[in-house]
């Protein structure tokens, strides 16, 4: 197991390294650099140069790549362009953030998504099997960021201002004015309830995809000859699907996990901004605007280390819960 | 069925001018002809049919694979509205010429009909140029569904034939492709799309070119695990001691039997990349004006979500509408193609 | 100038919440309360003490208008953070001048300058050079007095080229040598300069920056030192606090700040939150989560209207949106066609359709409420499409083989394509705009977006101008003068978009700036003003009128071109609503 791991750690190295290199290229292709976003008349053209100079950016693109490389390799991200402070920096600043998002839209998502699906196979065919799927794919059809806006417009603005509900949620950021003089408890309190509105818009979109997949895996499952020896034996039926069935019927959606690892970090970009959350997702997106590039090579290679990761993951999961999958 | 019936001899009788300026106006205008004629003479030969095959015995014949399927498909209420609805999408954006009622592109007075909520004249509304909500839903759906279409085509084809070449020859080659197929499924999307969209002119034909050449790993991965199991299977096995040639074996006789689970993920990934496009258009990467694609539409006119809602609501929902309609189209025909899963 | 680019309290109760907060309770994460220095760089973990230590032994004032939080919100981050040196945004620079740092001077009311930190100044006879004697009272958040020396190492900072001080242009009539810059005593500082009208401009937008801090760091590393957004300390009314990258920066009172200038100010606290959404931004003000919210799109005024604890503000800004045309175009070289351009194009219409009636038709980069604007520009150039025709005919564009699109006598049609930035909505309806009101003038228009980078590319750089006409703003200073847009001297440099060369405009504007009485200058800019609408090298559309709401708790915010924050130290919050 641990020379699997080890095996596919290695193998990645040079995957993670090509992107890097080609998304570096790719960047270096746009017209315009960061220096020239500076506009405006009390800007000389000398001072322009002078900032490409002090941006390196004067140096021919193949000098440029093995600086960053060279630097990056020693663990060096350089220094963002566009937010005057080192890339590292900026990212343990913003990192943290995306991952309590993801975290909580994936537990979200899973939960809902298993219990969705485990109920749709039982009732395959019947009105709770396609009414549930429908609605899952209303949510799962809607653009996010549209969704995203409709809860803000129901949950926050039209919860509290139109119809006086008692509760609603907070629209935007991650935590309120007051959060630093509230008591650990109220503080608590605070942070869930900022993280109700986009976890749910992230995980609504997810949910219905692991619903789908776990519909379709359970009822492979509960045809198979254990599930009718099970049922023969008069066991209960919640106690068939959850003991018996629900074991064997996770193992596709657990490849989902590493699969949908990614996407938290890029498919977010939309719910980040909607809600104003300060997370990756925006920064990249951001800094991709403004040619700024070593925040961008900084968050791809985040992004590509995630992909490996998740694959990983998933593959390690994958052998936990099937024993008949051995690595050696 | 009565209703297309009836939508298409009211697109005779209300825009009769309009019908019959088609043959010689625009190319848009002269393929919504040729829909409409062509829809006329299906259902005319429909119903013949169908009244033929009441009359006639049914004389059981030999059961396909596809027939069967076609079979379990019809049993899903759900799968087969679904599919009504796809197909009744893509006739309005065929016919649009002659239902929308006005000119998308064309702005009326930016003074007094501007932002108009719906009403009898505009059903749904006017937008921040006057210009007609219905209409611009009408021709944003050609937009929308030829992105999707297009898009999935590209991917699709690519995915195939790359999925099935590298499953049937195995060895160095079938390594090489996978990882490729590693790299790219590992790539940041999001960040190749804005920046070759940003750095180049946006333009539907790059949108399209970019989420079409982006999407096709996983068709890749999906035929080639297909064509694994299949090559030794008798049929492909007795075709190669026939010595058939590889080129004749891939094309005819494997690539059909994977058909199956493509068509599957072609369906979904229609609604996909509709909804990646609105994505995109978010961050005003979308479809450019005049021409404006359903996520575009939303995209624009979501800071007037308060005031003016039905500028972005509506292609909003049809949007809801094609992509739900696809997904569970899709779901119907993997449930019906899927042996294991009928019940 | 700039090219402009655009770019709580609460209450979660009821049963219902219990759940969802067993749900989450994973979710929150602990993040310690209050300040903690870890993480922080060295630097911050060196001087946020001593400020802590310093502003503690004074004592909050106390008073009826004293207390509360303001929350303004806008949609972007303030990325120069407090770093006058490296600065050349709006937020940041309002920020750097009126809320955490000290400016030597500000502007009053009428726009005319003031002491702040300097308490005077003087030219001496020959206008040569320029002594500010600074207030003794003005110190540092971290105790350390402000001196002259602070003001040496800012202006000889902003001359070093090593420091790309994007305002490079500020000093043009300052001289740049080693000795320009000289400390008479700790108070007192002199520089040498060469007359001019608007010699003060620069030191009302420069803040002064602590020499005792920065004084070692290299210039070309000034950029991205700390300073900037992890741990500013500046002399300002209010204390730099916490900054979350993306997410809100915050402040607290300065009980330190002198009497003299009007003491700390009323509010405890004050933060700026970043929400990139217009819509959440928006729902934010209507829930009563924002105070402030700068710059709302005219389209959701009704909304702010309609809100009872809210009001919508309107002040005149110095920003206008303008089509700049390319006359090295075959198309529009002839000023006659610029000048039809501007005639077909419906600006009143574009006014109230983009901005609901927000602004105010431009003739000339001079804004209304400017001393050097002139009445008699105000209506010229109204829609006309029969003037613009016949000046069309008269140029030579005629529509030879009736396709609605008129040629030239060589045949080459009159399409002219409009250029936008990526995801900009007005500009984009200007564009549509423009299109569908010069159609019928036989003048072929085609919108084309490209990205913002791309795009000043393309316009900026002196051999690409890949541009006919492109839809853009400028953000000026009170300092007008347009010498990089329109003279001769600048047809190759960035700003040089129009490519036009014009004797008259060329000697208006060199002499324009050397003429110090606004008496005396006022003929010339006026004459200026109407030589523009000859030249036309711009179609001007609109000066802006900029918006705010604001929810009525907040007391006397004062809104004018000086910016949303130049009273921030008089708002105040009553404490019934607090």
């Amino acid at each position: 197991m641990i020379a699997f791991v080890l095996r596919r750690v290695l193998a990645s190295i040079p995957l993670v390294l090509g992107i890097a290199t080609i998304v570096f290229f790719l960047l270096s292709l746009a017209p315009g650099d960061a220096a020239s976003l500076f506009v405006s008349p009390n800007i000389t053209p000398e001072v322009l140069e002078q900032m490409r100079r002090n941006m390196g950016l004067d140096q021919p693109v193949h000098v440029r790549y093995f600086r960053w490389m060279s630097a990056m390799l020693r663990g060096d991200f350089g220094i963002s362009f566009s937010r005057n402070q080192p890339v590292a920096d900026i990212i343990v600043q913003i990192l943290p953030n995306t991952l309590i998002l993801s975290f909580c839209a994936f537990l979200l998502a899973f939960t809902a998504g298993i219990l969705v699906g485990v109920l749709q196979a039982v009732r395959q065919n019947r009105l709770t099997d396609s009414s549930l799927s429908v609605v899952g794919l209303f949510f799962y059809s809607m653009p996010s960021f549209w969704l995203a806006l409709m809860l803000i417009l129901i949950f926050s603005l039209g919860a509290r201002n139109l119809w006086g509900w008692p509760i609603w949620f907070p629209a935007s950021g991650m935590t309120s004015v007051e959060y630093p003089f509230m008591s650990p408890v109220e503080q608590l309190r605070d942070r869930v309830a900022h993280l109700v509105l986009p976890s749910v818009s992230l995980a609504l979109v997810l949910a219905a995809g692991i619903a789908r997949y776990m519909r379709g895996s359970m009822l492979e499952v509960i045809r198979q000859d254990y599930i009718r020896t099970a049922r023969s034996k008069g066991l209960s039926e919640l106690s068939v699907i959850f003991k018996h069935a629900l074991r064997n019927g996770l193992i596709p959606v657990i490849t989902l996990f590493g699969l949908y690892l990614p996407f938290l970090f890029s498919g977010t970009v939309l719910i980040e901004t909607v809600f104003a959350w300060p997370g990756m997702g925006r920064l990249v997106v951001d800094a991709i605007f403004q040619r700024d590039y070593p925040v961008v090579m900084a968050g791809t290679f985040i992004f590509a280390i995630m992909v490996v990761v998740g694959n990983l993951v998933a593959d390690v999961l994958y052998a936990l819960v099937d024993p008949r999958i051995r690595y050696d | 069925m009565l209703a297309l019936w009836g939508a298409l001899l009211w697109i005779g009788i209300a825009r009769w001018e309009r019908v019959l300026a088609a043959p010689s106006g625009a190319w848009d205008h002269r393929v919504a002809f040729a829909t409409w004629i062509l829809a006329i003479i299906t259902l005319c030969g429909g119903s013949i049919l169908q009244e033929r095959r009441i009359h006639e015995s049914r004389t059981m014949k030999g059961v396909g694979q596809w027939s069967l399927a076609w079979m379990a498909f019809r049993k899903s209420h759900v799968a087969v509205g679904a599919a009504i609805t796809v197909m009744v999408f893509y006739l309005a954006a065929l016919l649009t010429p002659f239902l929308a009622p006005f000119d998308p592109a064309v702005q009326g007075s930016l003074i007094t009909e501007r932002m108009l909520a719906p009403s009898l004249t505009h059903p749904l509304g006017t937008d921040q140029f006057s210009r007609d909500v219905l209409s611009r839903v009408l021709y944003g759906a050609r937009i929308s569904l030829t992105i999707g279409f297009v898009a999935v085509s590209i991917s699709m084809t690519i995915g195939t034939v790359l999925g099935a070449v590298s499953g049937f020859a195995g060895g160095r080659l079938d390594s090489l492709i996978m990882r490729f197929v590693d790299m790219v499924i590992s790539f940041p999307r999001l960040v190749l799309l804005i920046a070759i969209i940003a750095f180049f002119e946006p333009s539907i034909f790059l949108i399209v070119a970019v989420i079409g050449l982006t999407q096709w790993p996983q068709p890749t991965r999906l035929v080639r695990g297909e064509v694994l199991s299949l090559r030794e299977r008798e049929f492909i096995q007795a075709g190669k001691a026939l010595g058939l040639s590889k080129t004749r074996l891939v094309l005819r006789h494997l690539i059909p039997n994977t058909m199956a689970p493509v068509i599957v993920a072609a369906t979904l990934g229609i609604g996909d990349t509709i909804v990646l496009e609105a994505g995109l258009s978010f961050l005003g990467l979308g479809v450019q004006p005049p021409t404006a694609s359903w996520g575009t539409m939303v995209a624009d006119g979501r800071d007037n979500l308060l005031g003016a809602w039905w500028i972005s609501t509506f292609p909003g929902l049809a949007i809801v509408l094609v992509v739900l309609s696809f997904n569970l189209a899709g779901d119907g025909l993997r449930d019906a193609l899927d042996p294991r899963l009928r019940s | 100038m700039r090219i402009r680019h655009v770019l709580g309290r609460n209450g979660v109760r009821g049963p219902a919440f219990v759940a969802l907060t067993l749900l989450l309770s994973a979710c929150g994460g602990g993040d310690s309360a209050g300040r903690a220095l870890a993480g922080l760089p060295e630097f911050c973990q060196e001087v946020l003490p001593r400020v802590e230590a310093y502003l503690s032994q004074f004592e909050q004032p106390s008073g009826e208008r004293y207390g509360g939080t303001a929350v303004v919100g806008t949609i972007g981050e303030m990325p120069d953070g407090m770093n006058a040196l490296v600065s050349s945004d709006y937020s940041s620079s309002q920020h750097q001048s009126f809320v955490n740092l000290m400016t030597l001077i500000d502007f009053d009311e009428d726009f005319e300058p003031r002491p702040y930190l300097a308490e005077s100044w003087e030219f001496d006879e020959e206008a040569e050079t320029l002594t500010f004697r600074l207030r003794d009272d003005v110190r540092w958040h971290d105790g350390t007095p402000t001196s002259a020396y602070d003001v040496e190492f800012t202006f000889s900072r902003a001359i070093d080229p090593e420091t790309a001080f994007p305002n490079a242009a500020f000093w043009t009539h300052y001289e740049k040598g080693p000795d320009a810059v000289e400390v008479l005593d700790s108070l007192t500082v002199r520089l040498k300069v060469a007359p001019h009208a608007e010699l003060l401009d620069p030191w009302r937008a420069t803040a002064i920056m602590p020499e005792h801090l920065l004084g070692d760091v290299p210039p070309a590393q000034l950029r991205q030192h700390p300073y900037g957004s992890r741990c500013p300390i500046g002399n300002g009314p209010f204390v730099f606090e916490a900054h979350q990258a993306d997410a809100s920066w915050s402040f607290v009172r300065n009980p330190a700040f002198p009497e003299a200038l009007g003491g700390p100010p009323y509010l405890n606290r004050y933060v700026y939150r970043i929400i990139p959404e217009q819509t959440t931004l928006l729902t934010e003000l209507l829930t009563e989560n924002l105070d402030f919210y700068v710059a709302p799109g005219p389209d959701q005024t009704p909304q702010i209207e309609s809100a009872e604890r809210l009001e919508l503000r309107t002040f005149q800004f110095r920003s206008y949106d303008l089509v700049g045309w390319n006359a090295r175009r075959a198309q529009l070289a002839d000023p006659r066609v610029r000048q039809a351009l501007t005639l077909g194009t419906n600006r009143e219409e574009i006014v109230q359709a983009i901005r609901r009636g927000f602004g105010e038709v431009a003739n000339a980069g001079v804004p209304p409420y400017h001393w050097a604007f002139f009445e008699g520009v105000r209506d010229s150039l109204r829609y006309d499409p029969q003037r613009a025709a016949a000046l069309l005919d008269e140029a030579g564009w005629i529509d030879r083989d009736s396709d609605g699109v008129r040629e030239n006598a060589d045949g080459e049609p009159l399409a002219i394509s409009i250029k936008y930035n990526l995801g900009n909505q007005q500009r984009e309806d200007i564009a549509q705009i423009m299109q569908a009101q010069l159609q019928p003038l036989g003048i072929a228009i085609t919108p084309q977006v490209v990205e913002w980078g791309t795009l000043l590319n393309q316009i900026n750089t002196p051999d690409i101008r890949d541009f006919d006409g492109v839809v853009i703003g400028w953000v000026t200073e009170f300092k007008l003068d347009d010498h990089d847009l329109f003279h001769s001297e600048e047809v190759d440099q960035p700003y040089g978009w129009s490519g036009t060369m014009d004797p008259e405009l060329d000697r208006l504007l060199d002499t324009l700036q050397t003429v110090v009485d606004r008496e005396e200058a006022l003929p010339l800019w006026r004459e200026y003003q109407y030589r523009l609408l000859d030249v036309q090298p711009y179609t001007y559309l609109y000066h802006i009128e900029r918006l705010a709401g604001l929810n009525r708790r907040l007391q006397d915010v004062e809104l004018d071109a000086r910016g949303e924050w130049v009273n921030i130290r008089e708002w105040w919050i009553p404490a019934e609503l607090r």
